[in-house]
């Protein structure tokens, strides 16, 4: 399989049928508690929250949560670097500040990180985009974003297929070889992209698609205790930030 | 390279989602009526989506030692025109946030206006360059991917030096900074991509002739009978 870690810990998530409204309503309150408090003690509530909720209650695989946490990791860490390296008179030197600096910039990234994982790891793109139809995004972007996110696991699949037979193949022994390979590995899987868009089309038209892709949506109905303890929890870990 | 999550404050985060807004606005726009003249376009764009994606987990083998991905906009802009790839590429960027930890929601704007903004144009302006010099296909494809490339990354170290002035020397002093630090990883993956798309389109122009010439990539050949 080459699906996507985030991707399957979404579906076997425990909170995979809860509503995508409550849990984009308490990720995005988290994303921006994250990025409006103050860093103490306000990342480190937001952080922690994320964390515990997703591997508590939500039962996200912690091997999953922490490889994906990883990932923004060093993009977090140089750019904190630069921002706090000082270019004087004197060549390079540390900003006056520096330490309280980073420490700022890799807490807000950080907690940020976490509150948008708690959203990826619980919820599946397909559940997610037609929650987007609420905040007016027309229904033809739906549909592309759609057939896009059904997509893209049998292009991934395809990849590393071809690239699997590449290899085998000596296609990647060398820096030469494996420019070339990569070239005819990026051109498979465009035009299989073409010609699966163009099968689909086929067989859809056979069934009298007119009015686009219609998928009957699942019913998950939003839960009034999990809204009232999102706003309730937000609000306490806003009070406790600003007045610390 | 996309800014994380959280990395750049709010008032910055904001006024790059309201720069990126107008054009991915555009690209919705395009794109909603495209799909009502052509209902089969969906399934093609959202292949182009995927394919972008895609294209992010093909790695390629860098001459300082490390790998890096291509961003592939480039390629995008010269096959589907950048008012399209504003809208696709924002998507992508929205799937990488949710599904690799790539990127973030309140970062989102700061990187579609990089990536599926400024990336996309200045790609599609060397394409038509390039081309209208009688430059030929291939080193036309090589500047749009190449300078794509690089035009992304110039704007995200731009971004992160509007956000993070140096203490002493300022925005020119952050500017050196984030330009230099991202160069070492960036310039040679810019070539890299380029080197991708001119292997790429030799592929294609022998395989997929028939979908270059329906996108106005190539001319119809009038030697050969299309079908």
């Amino acid at each position: 399989m080459t699906g996507l870690a985030v991707d399957d810990a979404a579906w076997a998530s425990a909170w995979r049928l809860r509503s995508p409204a409550d849990k984009l309503l308490l990720s995005v309150g988290l994303v921006l508690c994250a990025l409006l408090l103050p860093v103490w003690p306000g990342s480190l509530l937001v952080g922690l929250t994320a964390v515990v909720l997703a591997l508590g209650p939500a039962r996200v695989p912690a091997r999953t949560f922490g490889r994906a946490v990883r990932v923004p990791l060093a993009f977090i860490a140089l750019g904190a670097l630069t921002t706090v390296v000082e270019v004087g008179s004197g060549g390079l030197g540390w900003a006056p500040d520096a330490a309280a600096r980073a420490g700022g910039l890799v807490g807000h990234a950080v907690a940020g990180s976490a509150a948008v994982l708690l959203l990826a790891t619980t919820t599946p793109m397909s559940d997610l985009l037609p929650a987007l139809a609420r905040l007016r995004v027309p229904a033809a972007v739906i549909e592309v974003a759609s057939v896009t996110y059904r997509m893209l696991f049998v292009l991934l699949t395809s990849l590393s297929t071809i690239r699997e037979a590449q290899t085998a193949r000596m296609g990647h022994a060398g820096l030469r070889a494996s420019y070339r390979s990569s070239g005819m590995l990026a051109a498979a899987v465009l035009t299989r992209s073409w010609d699966r868009a163009r099968r689909l089309q086929d067989g859809l038209a056979g069934r009298g698609m007119e009015t686009g892709l219609r998928v009957l949506p699942e019913a998950l109905p939003s839960s009034s205790r999990f809204v009232a303890g999102t706003v309730a929890g937000l609000a306490a870990l806003a009070a406790v930030s600003v007045l610390a | 390279m996309h800014i994380a999550e959280g990395f750049l404050p709010a008032p910055h985060a904001l006024g790059w989602t309201l720069a990126a807004a107008p054009f991915v606005v555009h690209g919705a726009r395009c794109v909603v009526k495209e799909v009502r003249e052509h209902p089969e376009s969906t399934l093609l764009l959202g292949a182009a989506g995927a394919f972008t994606f895609v294209l992010s987990a093909i790695k390629l083998p860098s001459v300082t030692g490390s790998s890096s991905h291509p961003t592939g906009t480039g390629l995008g802009a010269v096959l589907f025109r950048p008012p399209v790839m504003a809208l696709l590429g924002t998507i992508v960027l929205l799937f990488q946030a949710l599904l690799l930890a790539h990127g973030g929601l309140t970062t989102l704007g700061a990187n579609a206006f990089s990536m599926a903004v400024v990336g996309p144009w200045v790609g599609y302006g060397a394409y038509r360059l390039v081309t209208r010099l009688g430059g030929g296909l291939l080193p036309a494809v090589f500047a749009a991917m190449a300078l794509s490339d690089l035009a992304t990354y110039v704007t995200t170290a731009l971004q992160l030096a509007l956000a993070f002035p140096d203490a002493e020397s300022g925005f020119p002093g952050a500017a050196a900074k984030f330009l230099g630090v991202f160069a070492v990883t960036q310039v040679p993956l810019a070539i890299g991509e380029g080197l991708l798309g001119v292997l790429l389109f030799r592929v294609l122009t022998v395989n997929a002739r028939p979908e270059l010439v329906r996108l106005g990539v190539l001319r119809p050949d009038p030697e050969r009978a299309e079908p």
